[in-house]
């Protein structure tokens, strides 16, 4: 390889590493955003029951909203991981919620234990079928939610 | 490929004529360059608010959704939108640099007398976007300037009136102001000003870069 044709190459490919640098996000821009094409609240198979260990919450993502499985006694629960009191992503602490914003404790029922949040974390409608587990749209009967479950932007 | 797509068009002769082309050592000097980076802005802008428009849309019912939509769901919406943004803001501060050059040099004089003038359209045309693209997000700052900006319109002697209501599409800021405004950002000012940077450029190559102080 002569320097000539080395040097060549070498630009070219830091060119196409920056070209590919711009273009990531630019194509991830493109990409249709879940909230749009009306996917929240659509029926959705997370996946089979065996992938949910027994008294432990799981991390799952519902309509690519962040979301957790509990698994008791053989019943199936699915909470939304989005805090109620100002949407930040809600931690899952052993088998109860920790929201790391500003510090609001929930049970592993959902129920408030510490502030500042005031309403519990929503669940979603949800029911096993065939070995797997199905979940719908968020429960919005339990409590005046902030329109973030209902695909509102703000 | 690359070299028969060089061939058929010619291009090495325009390459070359571009390459020959020698820079003033006075011109070799950070202040020569606002007028650069005020364009390379400009393509920045174009660029970002091509890929806005995909999500954004004006009308009174959705604008303010549809920001809130791309700063907040669409993947690296907020990334797009604040580059657009900030360089928004930094075009206006480059071009006016630019003209401060300009002007503490005394590049305007004979023979460049016109591109000055282009120049000075293509500052108000940065501010034509500025002041047009503040409405988009429709929010409530956005309303208010707007409606203060079309008021000093308004105030002009004798054609104030007219200025008005063709800004507003009537008389009080509606769903037609927003309509004429996006109009002016996205298809009005873009075809003005490839117009006046064409001038502009192609009498810098014309008449060269002026000489030293």
């Amino acid at each position: 390889m002569t320097r000539a044709s080395f040097l060549k190459w070498l630009i070219g490919s830091v060119a196409a590493i920056f070209v590919a640098g711009i273009m990531y996000p630019v194509l991830r821009f493109l990409k249709p955003p879940a909230a749009l094409s009306g996917a929240i609240g659509q029926v959705v198979n997370i996946g089979p029951l065996s992938g949910f260990a027994a008294g432990r919450l799981t991390a799952v993502a519902v309509n690519g909203q962040p979301a957790a499985v509990q698994s008791l006694d053989g019943k199936y629960a699915v909470y939304s991981l989005i805090c109620t009191h100002l949407g930040c992503v809600v931690e899952i602490a052993g088998d109860a919620f920790r929201c790391p914003c500003h510090g609001s404790d929930f049970s592993p029922t959902g129920a408030v234990t510490r502030g500042p949040a005031t309403l519990p974390l929503p669940t979603y409608h949800s029911q096993t079928h065939s070995g797997s587990l199905l979940v719908g749209p968020i429960d919005l009967s339990r409590a005046a939610y902030p329109g973030w479950y209902k695909g509102e932007f703000s | 490929m690359v070299g028969w797509v060089v061939n058929r068009l010619g291009l090495d002769d325009m390459m070359e004529d571009q390459h020959n082309r020698v820079v003033p050592r006075h011109a070799t000097n950070y202040v020569y360059c606002f007028g650069g980076i005020a364009f390379v802005l400009f393509l920045i802008l174009a660029a970002t608010g091509v890929m806005l428009a995909v999500y954004y849309q004006p009308t009174p019912d959705t604008a303010y959704q549809s920001v809130l939509n791309i700063s907040t769901h669409v993947e690296f919406g907020w990334w797009i939108r604040s580059i657009h943004r900030w360089s928004a803001g930094a075009m206006v501060l480059l071009v006016f640099v630019h003209m401060l050059r300009v002007f503490f040099t005394g590049a305007y004089k004979a023979p460049r007398e016109l591109n000055w003038l282009t120049g000075v359209v293509l500052f108000v045309i940065t501010l034509g976007f500025g002041f047009t693209g503040y409405l988009l997000p429709w929010d409530q700052k956005a309303y208010w300037a707007t409606k203060v900006g079309t008021d000093i319109a308004g105030s002009v002697p004798w054609v104030g009136h007219f200025l008005l209501v063709s800004l507003r599409g009537g008389d009080q800021i509606s769903a037609a102001t927003l309509g004429r405004f996006f109009d002016l950002h996205v298809l009005v000012l873009p075809a003005i000003i490839v117009l006046f940077l064409l001038g502009h450029f192609w009498m810098i190559r014309r008449q060269g870069i002026s000489g030293r102080l």
